[in-house]
């Protein structure tokens, strides 16, 4: 069954249309990357999944109910962690988990165990002080303890990582792997090894609509584009391994800089032979030489150019 | 309603912990102490600043000078506190994007007015008992209270007019999501009142009569029966206020 789908969704604010006729869906207890520049309407997207923005046209079904604005009944089976945070200063995590439970009707013994447990999951457990006092890391940390909550089937995160340190961003990426086999999860970003780290599907968005969806493997199958990266060190060398007879057959199609070279082939070993049988003979001795596999960033430009 | 609860709750910790309950509670105390004393002070203190010379006869102040000030000083100083206090009831939430993660777990945007209401119009309850309470202890130790009629009833007006204009603060809060707009909707309302009791005729219909008749009430020049258009006007008008705030928080994007 699809937690999330989305259909014909779209959203003008004024004439500018942010979100033209986007719809995709997203199965039980995938890890959804939902990538795109800024500005290109990823957090308007989770807004309408919320509910918390209205959308001009479209509909949005989380676990097979529909998605009301303004209306909190779908909410109840989402998490939601916000790009930054909001909580009340005044209050300590685990009072503030204590009123989230409340909120969401779980008992008390289910607040108070699902509490500690989750501000141990986050690391959270011994910071007994008030949350105004809270670095950025720790409020972002406490944001997933208390998407968790309510053991949501559908776990929403607006750019989790974006504002943090290394260490903190691989922190919460460990979180979400962890809850990973528990829930599905649905994350923006524009950090692209973040996706890398733990996605298996990934979209992105621009111009208001999908630019690429799908598992991330096969979207990097397909993709695939052969190119060898010849790299010498020196401008002498490239001009004369380029000479050389051998090798003239491929140059015609390479895309050159001062001193690297890409070579664009079908037949990547057989031109890697003859590469290095060229380079052998004429004593030349690359920096480096690789066979270049798509990336998400060159997939990313690709696709928002 | 368990959520409504925890809301209420949560309204009543913010209050204690972001300093609310002592502002009210001090502003209060002091006017329920300054009321009887003004009144008893007064007389001397005129004597003292009178140029030589100029004889006056100054009455010998009553309990009835003590809540004379009493309905002079709460509706002036006591009610703007109320409103400056709870004019961000709205807009800190708003501007700092907490009720986000509030209403995503769950939370239906009509509780969130009722609980803030709810908790409003207890703080504003508590305090103006207080105020009450000093004031009428150290009137009665000061003075009998001969010659006075329906005390309690003039005490309630006032008190049901100070929940109109937390009902107004509501609906201001909502309306611009910010205090000031908040504050210039709650002070527009009463101007407006003050321009509807121009027309004679609109008089005795109009809520204002609760916060500015407490007087005549107390000298039996109007009687109970007097206020009942008002008091009638004041809670439907609370109740609209009250509907509209919640049916606009339900179109309005956080």
């Amino acid at each position: 069954m699809d937690t999330l789908c989305i259909e014909h969704l779209s959203k003008n604010f004024g004439s500018h249309k942010v979100i033209d006729d986007l719809s995709f869906t997203v199965p039980e207890h995938a890890v959804f990357g939902f990538l795109g520049q800024n500005g290109a309407g990823k957090t308007t997207t989770m807004k309408m999944i919320l509910g918390l923005m209205k959308p001009t046209s479209g509909s949005i079904t989380v676990c097979g109910e529909p998605v009301c604005y303004g209306q909190t009944k779908s909410n109840q089976y989402i998490g939601y962690l916000p790009d930054v945070p909001e909580f009340y200063g005044y209050m300590k995590p685990f009072e503030y988990l204590k009123l989230c439970g409340e909120i969401t009707g779980l008992s008390a013994m289910e607040i108070k165990k699902k509490s500690e447990e989750l501000l141990t999951l986050v690391g959270l457990d011994k910071a007994n002080k008030k949350i105004g006092g809270f670095s950025r890391g720790m409020k972002q940390r406490l944001g997933i303890a208390q998407a968790l909550l309510n053991e949501p089937k559908l776990l929403v995160c607006d750019e989790p990582t974006s504002a943090l340190d290394p260490i903190g961003r691989k922190e919460i990426l460990d979180i979400l792997c962890q809850v990973k086999g528990k829930t599905t999860v649905v994350f923006s970003t524009h950090i692209l090894s973040d996706v890398e780290r733990i996605c298996d599907r990934i979209a992105i968005l621009h111009n208001g609509k999908l630019a690429l969806n799908g598992m991330l493997p096969f979207i990097k199958e397909q993709h695939k584009q052969n190119g060898l990266l010849i790299e010498f060190a020196s401008q002498v060398d490239l001009q004369q391994f380029a000479a050389s007879p051998e090798v003239a057959s491929f140059i015609t199609n390479a895309t050159k800089t001062d001193t690297s070279l890409v070579i664009h082939t079908h037949k990547i070993e057989k031109t890697e032979s003859v590469v290095i049988e060229t380079l052998a003979k004429k004593q030349l001795l690359p920096l480096k030489m690789e066979v270049l596999e798509p990336t998400l960033e060159s997939l990313f430009m690709e696709v928002v150019q | 309603m368990r959520s409504y609860l925890a809301f209420t709750k949560k309204e009543f910790v913010e209050n204690v912990r972001t300093y609310k309950v002592m502002i009210m509670a001090a502003v209060f105390l002091l006017l329920g102490m300054m009321n009887p004393i003004t009144a008893k002070i007064t007389p001397q203190l005129l004597k003292e600043f009178m140029p030589e010379g100029i004889e006056i006869t100054i009455t010998e102040p009553t309990a009835l000078d003590s809540w004379a000030q009493f309905f002079k000083n709460v509706p002036q100083m006591g009610l703007i506190v109320l409103i400056i206090v709870f004019s961000g009831i709205m807009a800190n939430e708003f501007s700092r994007g907490t009720l986000i993660n509030m209403l995503t777990k769950g939370l239906s945007r009509s509780t969130v007015i009722l609980s803030k209401f709810t908790m409003a119009v207890f703080m504003w309850t508590g305090s103006y008992v207080l105020c009450f309470g000093v004031s009428y202890a150290y009137t009665a130790y000061f003075w009998t209270g001969d010659g006075i009629s329906n005390i309690a009833f003039s005490v309630f007006c006032l008190w049901l007019f100070g929940i109109l204009l937390l009902a107004a603060v509501m609906l201001g809060s909502v309306l611009f999501k910010n205090s000031y707009g908040c504050l210039l909707f709650t002070g527009g309302f009463v101007v407006a009142l003050f321009l509807i009791n121009i027309v004679p005729k609109l008089q005795e219909y109009n809520p204002i009569k609760l916060a500015s008749g407490n007087m005549a009430l107390l000298t039996s020049e109007m009687s109970v029966s007097d206020f009942t258009l008002p008091i009638v006007i004041c809670c439907a008008t609370a109740a609209v206020f009250i509907i509209a705030a919640v049916a606009l928080f339900n179109k309005k994007q956080v």
